[in-house]
This record gives C-alpha cells, sequence and structure tokens, in this order.
C-alpha cells in the first residue's frame, strides 16, 4: 500500500479496513532501528514511503527533473549515513526534510556562488517559437492549458528570484502546509526567523505575480 | 513574537487571537494598507496551491534502484584477511637495540676481570711493534709507543754502532 502524498504528521496511515487480513505496515521508528542494524531493505522501504514528497518539494526549489531527481538522491544516501545518529527526538520525515532541504539549499547556493543565471521571464514561453522543433508541449493542448503552462512559469521565474531560504519557508508552508515549528526543525531556525522570512518572501511574490493573481 | 513582520505572518495566517489580536489590529490602524496585503497574501498563497501540484517522481523503482545502489557503493568493504603483524616496528629495534648496548655493558664489567683492566689503564706503553730482522742474531730492535712521553721508541740491541747513512729520519 503506497504512503506518498501523506500528511506530514502522519508518517504511518492507518489501515483503511481494520479489518483486512492485510499485515498491518511497519512504522518508521521500526524501520529506523531496522535501518540503524544496517537492514538497507528496511531503508528501501522508508526511501519507498517518502521519494514522492521529498522530490515534489526538491522539484519546486529546483524547477528541474534532473536536479532534483539527483538531490533527492544525495539527500537519501546522506540520511543512510547519518541514521546511526538519529535519536528519534523528531518524526523521521522531519529529519529527513531538514537533510533534504541542506542539501537543496546548498546546492542553490552553490549554483548561485558559481555564476549560473537564474530562470529569466524576459525568455519565457512568449520567446519560444511556436512552429519550432522544441516547441512546448503546451501549444498542443486546450487554451486552458496553455493558460496554466504560462502560470506555472510565471511562478517559477519567481521562486526562482527568491533566496534559497526565502523560497524554502514559502514553499514549505503554501505548498506543503508545514506550522512553523515544522519549518522551523526543518532549517534549524527560530520561529521567528521562519516567520520574518515568510513575511518577506511573500512581499516579493506578491510584488512579481500580483497582476497574475488579480486577474484569474 | 516581537516584530511587526512576525506578528504581520501570524495575522495572515490566523495564528493571532485573544488579546494578541486586538493589540495588532489597534497596532494595524497606523497602516491603512495592511489588510489589502492580508487579501494579496492569501490569494498568493492560493495561486501556489492550484498551479504547483505536486511533481510525480519519473522512475520510482529505478529511483530506488540507484538509491541503493549508491548505499552499497559507499559501504565500508569487507575487512581484508588479517596480514601478519611486522615483529620488528621502530619502537622494538630502538628499544632492543639499547637493550642489548646495556648487556654488552654488563657482560664486559662481567667478564673481564678487573684487575686486567686496571693493568690495560696502568700500562705504560700501548704499542709493541716487533721487527727484528737482522742477519746478526745478536741484534734486534723493538719499537713502542711511550704513553707518559706520548713519543715513539725504537730501541735498538746488539749493534756496536750505526753506521753514518742509516741515520733515523
Amino acid at each position: 500500500m503506497p504512503l506518498e502524498g501523506k500528511p506530514f504528521n502522519a508518517p504511518t496511515a492507518p489501515p483503511e479496513h481494520p479489518a483486512s487480513i492485510e499485515p498491518a505496515l511497519p512504522d518508521d521508528s521500526d524501520l529506523v532501528a531496522r535501518c540503524q542494524r544496517g537492514d538497507t531493505a528496511a531503508f528501501d522501504e522508508l526511501v519507498t514511503r517518502y521519494r514522492g514528497k521529498v522530490y515534489a518539494m526538491i522539484y519546486n526549489m529546483v524547477h528541474n527533473e534532473q536536479d532534483a531527481w539527483d538531490l533527492a538522491q544525495d539527500g537519501f544516501l546522506k540520511a543512510w549515513k547519518s541514521i546511526a545518529r538519529f535519536r528519534g527526538q523528531s518524526a523521521f520525515y522531519t529529519w529527513l526534510y531538514r537533510i533534504m532541504m541542506n542539501v537543496t539549499i546548498d546546492s542553490l547556493r552553490r549554483k548561485q556562488v558559481g555564476g549560473e543565471t537564474e530562470f529569466d521571464d524576459t525568455i519565457a514561453l512568449s520567446h519560444i517559437d511556436p512552429n519550432s522543433a522544441t516547441t512546448p508541449r503546451a501549444v498542443a493542448l486546450p487554451q486552458d492549458k496553455i493558460a496554466g503552462d504560462e502560470i506555472r512559469a510565471r511562478i517559477d521565474a519567481a521562486v526562482s528570484r527568491l533566496t534559497p531560504e526565502h523560497r524554502a519557508v514559502i514553499l514549505m508552508r503554501e505548498i506543503d502546509g508545514l506550522e512553523y515549528q515544522e519549518i522551523a526543525d526543518a532549517l534549524d531556525c527560530s520561529i521567528g526567523t521562519v516567520m520574518s522570512r515568510l513575511f518577506y518572501a511573500r512581499k516579493k511574490m506578491q510584488t512579481m505575480l500580483r497582476d497574475v493573481y488579480e486577474n484569474l | 513574537m516581537k516584530t511587526f513582520e512576525e506578528k504581520f505572518t501570524a495575522w495572515v495566517d490566523g495564528r493571532l487571537s485573544g488579546a494578541q489580536l486586538a493589540a495588532f489590529e489597534r497596532e494595524l490602524e497606523a497602516h491603512p494598507e495592511a489588510l489589502a496585503d492580508k487579501e494579496a497574501a492569501l490569494d498568493l498563497g492560493n495561486l501556489l496551491r492550484s498551479n504547483l501540484p505536486p511533481a510525480p517522481l519519473p522512475n520510482p523503482d529505478f529511483f530506488n534502484h540507484q538509491v541503493l545502489l549508491r548505499i552499497h557503493a559507499t559501504e565500508a568493504p569487507a575487512p581484508s584477511p588479517a596480514r601478519r603483524p611486522i615483529f620488528w616496528t621502530l619502537p622494538r629495534m630502538v628499544f632492543s637495540g639499547i637493550f642489548l648496548l646495556l648487556l654488552s655493558t654488563v657482560f664486559y664489567f662481567l667478564a673481564v676481570p678487573a684487575t686486567r683492566r686496571e693493568v690495560r689503564q696502568n700500562q705504560q706503553y700501548v704499542t709493541n711493534i716487533l721487527n727484528a730482522r737482522s742477519d746478526d742474531p745478536g741484534i734486534t730492535a723493538t719499537s713502542f709507543h711511550s704513553k707518559a712521553e706520548n713519543v715513539d721508541v725504537l730501541w735498538l740491541d746488539g749493534p756496536a754502532y750505526i753506521p753514518p747513512g742509516h741515520k733515523l729520519k
């Protein structure tokens, strides 16, 4: 039974049919304990549980499939190497989320230092020749899909212009629905810092996307 | 919550209540644009949630496979069969050298009688070189080094005289 997409605070979903003879899935702490004894099959189960949420979260941060895949891989590898030090003081997913955020934010910072250009919406969909060989798939789809893709491109462009820390807080809050404390745990900072970063991230996004949400 | 930013964020997210909410709303009277800002923040949240659906992970099974491959690749290799340790390590060699030196010193003092050591120390002549080569058996020559006077001595017995052409040089 796949568990991807579960709520943040519910690492193990209760069985939908209690009377079912299907054996209960081990909870995260059991799997973690097995991992700490070197059981890679248990870690495989944890990867299966959280890979979807982790990948989606990273994808929203980096806007690139390959980068998101690689960073999620790096994050899980790092989690395996550090799992012996996990003491269960927070939920496993909170701990994993922190690792993934560190990996992603470090990568974004390296790209900024390395001079890689951020997404530039001046060369977005409007600059792509509809008849070119690389025509976006959206062109062949209905009008509403085109609008959706354009909105998505605008959002991606706006997110790309935020600092890694501001990206993280606004995506964790608005997309993943995390509480301030959970965000603070994941980013290893205070709740006050989270709230302050959220304030400025929202302000910047509002400035960049005002015309989009006002015209919807 | 100390700063305006923190309180504003809590207000937007509905985390203020009671006295805190009332106090902040009084504070907002000086910020007439605050209500519009709150509406804009809520609209932004709705926009993000409705347009950023979770991106599906491509090839999820391969993802797991690759993670496990990388884990196995980074695992510490099995320890190789134990090699025989080298006996003559540097500290052992130094220790053995010192031990042998002490042993030989002790052996010297035990094995060589003290009287003989004293004789050696008190001997007047260190070197005796006998180089007697003469047709006349009545003539002998002895050479030695005198420690006291620090000179080499050639002692001749037998010859009545030394020819003038045989002066020592």
